[in-house]
């Protein structure tokens, strides 16, 4: 079998001895192998906090591996938690991280391998309920059939109210009858969506809508939020696993939320408002976490971590921290060009050099006012300049394609921007050379780009071999490209309502589990449930809705005014800019003003100066001005 | 200097791989201020050299490790800890205590001393391994059959995968010891000495031979012997006698 250690537990961090057996138990389950999921911040935050609850306790679980899964089920052996084996239908809540649309299947399959039925309806009375959170929980509907209860927005809060009302239903032993009930009571939660206790209906195709069948359960979901991330200062005690895992290093949560209004950007439109650490709460956790991890380097995390106030100097003190004997790696993720400075770059390498990834996102200027990505051309190659004067050799720059209004220029202007890149490397060093990962765009639920029409994948493959064939003489500019097909299957989830469902069933049933793994999957398999079910790629992944169009998520509230979000769809196509919001006056998005909230941010104007962070007048300092279009403060909600 | 390091690595844990093990020492060396040094380039390491790599899913109670030490953090013959235990001064016992405390349930520090740098490395050094095995379900008295008609040959032929070519080859040459040690819950347990030279022989070769058909039940290192003036001897001897944790 391979990598038996990722069934074992032990990891450093992990709760011991955590059977409480009055208490309502969880078993969080990442639906993704243990080194994918381990990592996970937001399921590592839920397993300590309840684990330091004296009425709940928490383990673990991830998706067995395929040699793994064949030898569970020939020696009849259920899905088990990775702390204790104890086996998952023993727990009162089983918990799903929804973090990507293509591990449904895998969500079905640990159901399945738990001993339960995988559809709602057809659970007993005693069995577990299943519950699911993360960002693709905004959209819910695919996986409503079954799923017992979703979670919208942050957990820290919402997972005592449910531990509460699981407690009673536990205490009163779970006779015949009492699930609908239980399930009835976590509807009147806040954050949480029952989709039992609500039925869609359609007209012909069309959705009309989805209503709740009880006068009590609310009418439409809204998120959680935590106010201040200073008051949640988890994971305390970081999971630290005995073997290799993505991101094996320290991850420490800076802050939450991104108001810089990327259109494509579901993660920024759904975690508003920006809510940053304290900095002294961020150099307590860092220094206490690499010293009593053992870890030599360290993560800071958010959407756009160069936009943290007082970036540099977080990362400085990081460096100079005694205790690492300047040995420790600062890895910034989702980093924007304009913020990389060779001030950051220089403190950064100076212990070992970590991998570096840009997301100009689109190639050309007018792509990315299209975006609201607004950096620009220049903001690129100072970062790449900044980075390879300080000993980089290569860098990745992250794209997507099948944006709205893309034209070849568009995409080829990629080429033009990596081979610019390198030109600027090859002035420092002979090894200069650029990876460029393209990515086949999908609309996401809850953003301005919901309503577009996904390019298909034959449109795809035509421009991924569009570049291809541009770039084919060039060495040093390396391309790869995320599998069109796969694309399409994302597109079929991510905007699907619930006559997907029977689609996710029938994959699952032909045996598609792991379909984010190349090896695993197939587009065949996905063709195949949608004929079955009698439903059109073309209508739900390719085509554009209009602003009148129910959308299958229309129930469900991340704070966003539909109005505000179909303006900056228009605005999109004019071409007009968004300025961020934690800089300058509110536009009520409705994130903030929804939920009587405000950003957290320390410092009052951009951590580089300018309107967007870039240093730069973007209104007249460009050859192709950006509209910075002011919004009207107040709009009915 | 060098540390030398004696462990064991026992229970859940036999399933951590090699690599891996090496990354959860290089943590605990860290969390422990040990005076480290590291390799040189782009991506400096932790130097560190380990003895004949373990088998996944084996335990032991005979892991080596030598690790460099900075040479100005010996005062005299304690170890000046830098980093998170800057300020402490420890002497071999208290090392041994820190580094146990510092890795993962399961892995545990059993013997420890500081020695000037240089010889031949573990690696090289090692000739023999001393085994401890079960065999699910066989039966004790045909494996003690098997051992004494396997003694008194002078072949013992084993099959093993090779770049996925079956190699038959006679091991008799590395059986130094194999003889019957009780029986556990799973069966019948083996113990014996296995040649390391030219090739580490493992015992899960051995197992055709004993009980044909059968599974090795869980197997664990119990020495790695070294020659050294004509001795055989172990690179650590345990300060007083092992009393090994057992881990479920």
């Amino acid at each position: 079998m391979e990598k038996p250690a990722r069934y074992i537990g032990c990891e450093d961090g992990a709760s011991t001895d955590i059977y409480k057996p009055d208490a309502t138990s969880w078993l969080l389950t990442y639906p993704d192998t243990y080194e994918i999921g381990l990592p996970n911040q937001g399921l590592q935050i839920l397993y300590e906090l309840l684990n330091e609850r004296h009425d709940a306790f928490a383990e673990r679980s991830y998706a067995p591996w395929t040699d793994m899964e064949a030898q569970m089920r020939s020696n009849d052996l259920p899905l088990f938690s990775v702390d204790t084996h104890r086996p998952a239908a023993e727990f009162d809540i089983l918990a799903f991280n929804l973090s990507a649309e293509l591990v449904y299947t895998n969500v079905l399959n640990c159901i399945d391998l738990a001993g339960l039925a995988v559809r709602a309806s057809e659970r007993h009375d005693g069995d577990p309920l299943i519950g699911a959170g993360g960002h693709c929980a905004y959209n819910p509907e695919p996986l409503a059939d079954f799923i017992d209860f979703f979670v919208m927005g942050d957990g820290e809060e919402v997972i005592a109210e449910i531990t509460t009302t699981v407690g009673e239903w536990r205490k009163s032993g779970k006779p015949s009858g009492s699930r609908e009930n239980v399930l009835r009571a976590l509807g009147q939660i806040a954050g949480v969506y029952v989709p039992s206790m609500y039925e869609a209906t359609y007209d012909g195709a069309k959705l009309t809508g989805v209503q709740p069948k009880h006068p009590d359960v609310p009418t439409s979901v809204q998120k959680r939020t935590v106010a201040d991330l200073a008051d949640w200062p988890y994971p305390r005690n970081q999971l630290v696993p005995l073997t290799e895992v993505v991101h094996d290093r320290l991850n420490v949560e800076i802050f939450r939320g991104c108001t810089r209004g990327c259109r494509f950007c579901q993660a920024g439109m759904i975690t508003r408002p920006v809510r940053e650490r304290p900095a002294s709460q961020v150099r307590e956790m860092i220094s206490k976490g690499l010293e009593r991890t053992g870890y030599d380097e360290v993560s800071l995390t958010s959407l756009s971590t160069a936009d943290f106030s007082n970036i540099e100097e977080v990362v400085t003190d990081t460096i100079e921290e005694p205790g690492t004997c300047g040995r420790v790696s600062v890895a910034l993720p989702s980093l924007r060009v304009d913020a990389f400075t060779v001030g950051v770059a220089a403190q950064v390498s100076r212990a070992r050099r970590t991998g570096l990834t840009f997301a100009p996102e689109a190639g050309s200027w007018r792509m990315r006012q299209i975006i609201n990505k607004l950096i620009t051309e220049e903001d690129l190659y100072e970062a790449v300049r900044s980075a390879y004067s300080q000993g980089w050799h290569r860098m990745k720059l992250y794209f997507l394609t099948g944006l709205p209004s893309e034209m070849d220029e568009d995409t080829l202007a990629i080429a033009d921007l990596a081979e610019n890149c390198v030109a600027i490397g090859q002035q420092y060093t002979k090894k200069a050379s650029v990876t460029v990962s393209l990515g086949g765009f999908v609309p996401k639920p809850h953003t301005p780009f919901q309503w577009f029409g996904q390019n298909e994948p034959a449109e795809l493959r035509r421009k991924v071999d569009l570049l291809r064939e541009r770039l084919r003489r060039n060495k040093r500019v390396h391309l790869k490209w995320h599998s069109p097909e796969a694309t399409t299957a994302e597109g079929i989830t991510s905007r699907g309502d619930r006559r997907i469902g029977p689609v996710i069933e029938h994959v699952w049933r032909q045996g598609g589990t792991f379909q984010e793994w190349s090896e695993h999957f197939d587009l065949r398999l996905w063709e195949e449930a949608m004929s079955a079910s009698e439903l059109d790629i073309e209508w739900y992944v390719d085509r554009h809705r209009d602003e009148n169009e129910v959308l299958p998520w229309d129930h469900i509230h991340a704070g966003l005014h539909k109005d505000f979000l179909w303006q900056d769809w228009q605005d999109a196509l004019a071409g007009f800019g968004l300025e961020d919001c934690r800089w300058t006056p509110c536009y009520d998005c409705g994130a903030c003003t929804e939920y009587g909230i405000e950003h957290v941010v320390a410092s009052p104007v951009p951590p580089n100066g300018g309107s967007q962070g870039t240093g730069q007048d973007l209104t007249t300092g460009h050859v192709v001005p950006v509209d910075l279009r002011p919004r009207a403060a107040v709009r009915g909600t | 200097m060098r540390l030398r390091i004696r462990f064991s690595k026992m229970g859940k844990v036999r399933f951590v791989g090699h690599r891996d093990v090496a990354r959860i020492v290089e943590r605990a060396l860290r969390r422990c201020g040990v005076p480290i040094t590291y390799s040189q380039g782009f991506s400096p390491r932790a130097r560190m050299s380990f003895g004949l790599a373990l088998p996944t899913c084996y335990e032991s109670e005979a892991e080596y490790l030598d690790v460099p030490l900075d040479p100005d953090s010996i005062v005299d013959g304690q170890i000046a800890c830098t980093g998170w235990g800057q300020g402490k001064l420890h002497n071999p016992q208290q090392m041994q205590a820190a580094l146990s405390e510092a890795l993962p349930t399961g892995f545990d520090v059993v013997a420890l001393t500081v020695e000037p740098k240089g010889g031949r490395s573990l690696q090289e050094t090692v000739v023999s391994c001393g085994w401890k095995f079960d065999i699910l379900g066989a039966v004790t008295q045909e494996v003690e059959e098997a051992i004494e008609r396997a003694l008194a040959s002078s072949e013992i032929e084993t099959e093993r995968k090779k770049k996925n070519e079956l190699v038959r080859e006679n091991i008799r040459y590395g059986v130094y010891d194999l003889r019957m040690d009780g029986e556990s819950e799973r069966g019948p347990i083996v113990v014996a000495e296995l040649s390391a030279k030219p090739r580490v022989i493992r015992p899960s070769e051995l197992v055709d031979v004993l009980a044909p058909g059968a599974e090795m039940g869980i197997a664990r290192r119990t020495h790695q012997w070294i020659e050294h003036d004509g001795q055989r001897q172990e690179p650590l001897m345990l300060s007083k006698s092992l009393q090994l944790k057992e881990y479920s």
